[in-house]
């Protein structure tokens, strides 16, 4: 009987729709994309009117879009609120997670929890807990003390009041491939440690560390990468860059340019930016976080 | 056996793959004349229907009832995804025709927000419904039904007026040792009597300029003009309309400067703002017709539930006339027929869908509908019946009143200003008022926007 295993004539048939798929949901969209951004389309569903005059008018307006500057400010302050808080308090919880001898599955959910909810609805509920009048922070001040309410989606605190959830809602899908990482290590590591009188921390710092070093780098790049296409949360809780047009992140603003002013192709000229962004970002992600071979 | 597993597999694939294939519905019989029936039309109709009715829109309730009643009535079930009527509503509608999902019936505005869709062909005039349907809308007077700005054809049959005018809390003014607005109150007695609310610890006006400032633009420009010019759009910020409009906005940013919006009218949402005023922490609110429902729930322990009004609690609520200054007459309202039900090409060029389309929209505009939903509001009906003020609450009653010294209606400029053109304006407000972005040059961006739609 022929091993079919060894037979690969009709492997290629087998990745055809997957291909096709990508091909038609991926790839002509992106190249269309790229077709668009120099083409004058007023409206979305509507072909084309002309090219651009100059043809690369978009581009050039870019550059000149004081909202795009704020959106990319905002969107490497996001990048660097990412590796920091998501990233950053990932590891601590893992860490210390690894380190508890009960409980570890209860963590691990509680902490992945927030995952599972939709970002529309983790917005909304935000969005009642920074209620001006009177939300549930608000309403601790004053129980504290303070005769005068906050609004927390001011100008001062809106950027905070945005990324604070964000940070937030990740934590736990970058805790758990962390988690998953440091169950990898041979527990006779940390035992031979213990008997070389290492302490608690020199495990961590000398065992724990380099050997998930290749996760973290993974976490880093999917936290930098994730972070420039960030879009439900913030617009839930400041559609249209509220207040005053400071809050706009690239996504966000792409989105607007689209949806809400119409401006199909300078809208498209931003997704290339993105893109772009993202690739490079990725590229340096990977340069400084580089991989490591144990 | 792992050639029998593999070959199972293999047909499991292919016949997934031929399933979405034949899924696609069959395309309908558009046959010339749109005569073609292939469908059993006796059979239950799934409609899918989209208005304002929603939210805070005091129709909401009556919507649902009347919505219920008709499906009661045909078998048929509607499929209603009504939202409340703002820019994200709008652009909705705008985008759900662009890639071809609009809904079969819709009750939409009027005015040039539907130019996209009826340029496109995507709706049906009622002129050509009559053709197959001649009672089509025959109870209502065609001179008071709406063309479109895009072609001068009619498509939607309207159902209630509108007006817009300025509620007011009567429970802060009387904190405030304010006196109640009327139609003699001018734009400097309202300054003054802000200032005083303002200094009694109140917010004297409700609103998320960052969010909902469509009021304000209209009723400042308005204040600059007379109902004879203001549906007029300007040439340029600088010819003698624009300045108009400048001066318009101008006059929001001094409320602004003054503080006379609420603390967070930058990041407030329209919701939030009208929350203030029915909690008595503002005194004015400028809203729609549409509003009057909104607060009337807001004063029932049960919202969906009338009987339970705290009829105390309304009476604290009043409305009445934007105070005016230059040449506008408080009286002046701005108001009129500015949405109708609208029947698309799509639900009409489907036989299952066509008699069913045009039976509902027969339905919410017929006599004993469309009053249900007016009340207080103009209707465009031949014999409208006669309003009995007993079966109003307190505010409808002095909604009715307020109309009964109305000088002039005059439609809403923004109507005619669409989407792109307000931009710089609308989403651009809070830029305006706190002096980030000139308003002059604001203005001149839109002007230029609706310039490039025009061509």
């Amino acid at each position: 009987m022929p091993n079919i295993y060894k037979k690969k004539t009709w492997l290629p048939l087998f990745l055809i729709p997957a291909f096709a798929f990508m091909a038609v949901f991926l790839y002509y969209p992106f190249f269309m994309n790229i077709l668009n951004s120099f083409q004058s389309i007023r409206t979305l569903g509507v072909p084309s009117g002309a090219w651009n005059d100059p043809w690369y008018t978009n581009y050039v307006n870019i550059l000149h879009d004081p909202e795009i500057w704020t959106s990319l400010k905002n969107t490497g302050l996001m990048i660097i609120v990412t590796l920091i808080f998501q990233v950053g308090i990932a590891l601590v919880l893992a860490l210390i997670v690894d380190n508890v001898k009960h409980g570890t599955g209860f963590f691990r959910t509680v902490y992945f929890f927030p995952i599972v909810i939709s970002a529309t609805a983790l917005g909304l509920l935000f969005n009642l807990i920074v209620l001006y009048d009177k939300g549930m922070l608000n309403q601790m001040l004053e129980a504290l003390g303070k005769t005068t309410l906050t609004d927390w989606k001011d100008e001062s605190h809106a950027l905070a009041t945005m990324m604070i959830p964000v940070a937030w809602q990740y934590v736990g899908f970058y805790f758990v491939i962390i988690e998953t990482g440091l169950n990898s290590i041979s527990s006779e590591l940390y035992e031979s440690a213990m008997i070389d009188g290492a302490s608690r921390w020199q495990r961590v710092r000398y065992i724990s560390l380099p050997l998930i070093h290749n996760v973290l780098v993974t976490c880093s790049i999917l936290g930098v990468t994730g972070a420039l296409k960030v879009f439900d949360l913030p617009w839930t809780m400041f559609p249209k860059g509220m207040p005053v047009k400071t809050t706009f992140l690239t996504g966000t603003y792409m989105y607007y340019q689209t949806m809400e002013v119409k401006n199909v192709d300078y809208g498209s000229a931003i997704a290339v930016m993105i893109v772009i962004l993202g690739i490079v970002l990725s590229q340096v992600a990977g340069v400084i976080f580089r991989e490591k071979d144990y | 056996m792992k050639r029998i597993w593999n070959l199972a597999l293999s047909a499991l694939l292919a016949g997934t793959l031929a399933a979405c294939g034949t899924g696609t519905a069959e395309p309908a019989d558009n046959s010339a004349d749109g005569s073609s029936t292939t469908a059993d039309t006796t059979e239950s109709v799934s409609l899918n229907v989209t208005t304002t009715f929603a939210g805070e829109d005091g129709n909401a309730q009556n919507f649902k009832n009347s919505v219920a009643a008709w499906e009661s009535k045909t078998g048929n079930k509607v499929v209603d995804t009504s939202a409340t009527s703002d820019e994200n509503f709008k652009t909705r509608i705008i985008t759900d025709f662009e890639t071809g999902s609009e809904p079969d019936v819709l009750f939409f505005f009027n005015g040039a927000d539907a130019n996209d869709f009826v340029k496109a062909g995507k709706v049906v005039s009622i002129d050509e419904i009559r053709k197959s349907y001649p009672e089509y809308a025959s109870n209502m007077d065609d001179g008071r039904i709406s063309a479109s700005p895009a072609d001068g054809v009619k498509y939607a049959v309207p159902v209630n007026g509108y007006w817009e005018a300025m509620f007011v809390n009567k429970e802060v003014l009387d904190a405030a040792g304010v006196t109640m607005p009327d139609e003699n109150t001018t734009w400097e007695e309202f300054l003054d009597d802000c200032e005083k609310i303002k200094k009694a610890g109140y917010a004297p006006i409700a609103a998320a300029l960052g969010n909902i400032p469509h009021y304000w633009w209209e009723y400042g420009i308005f204040n600059h003009q007379t109902p004879e010019n203001h549906l007029e759009i300007p040439g340029a910020a600088d010819d003698t309309i624009g300045k108009e409009w400048v001066a318009g906005l101008e006059d929001v940013k001094q409320l602004y400067e003054l503080g006379y919006f609420p603390d967070n009218t930058l990041s407030a949402t329209d919701d939030e703002t009208f929350a203030m005023f029915t909690d008595g922490k503002a005194a004015f609110l400028l809203d729609g017709s549409w509003k009057v429902g909104g607060i009337v729930a807001n004063c029932q322990s049960n919202p969906e539930d009338p009987s339970t009004l705290d009829t105390e609690k309304l009476d604290h609520f009043d409305v009445t006339y934007f105070p005016a200054q230059n040449a506008r007459k408080t009286t002046d309202l701005i108001g009129g027929l500015s949405m109708g039900y609208y029947i698309t090409k799509k639900a009409w060029d489907d036989p299952a869908k066509r008699d069913a389309a045009v039976s509902f929209v027969e339905y919410m505009t017929s006599d004993e509908v469309v009053p249900l939903f007016a009340q207080h509001t103009a209707t465009a009906l031949n014999n409208a019946p006669k309003v009995d003020e007993t079966q109003f609450n307190s505010l409808q009653v002095k909604a009715i009143a307020m109309m009964s010294k109305v000088s002039s209606f005059t439609g809403a400029v923004q109507d005619s200003f669409s989407g792109e053109c307000r931009t710089s304006t609308f989403d651009g407000m809070p830029e305006l008022v706190t002096g980030k972005k000139d308003i002059a040059a604001a203005v001149q961006e839109g002007i230029d926007a609706y310039k490039a739609m025009q061509d």
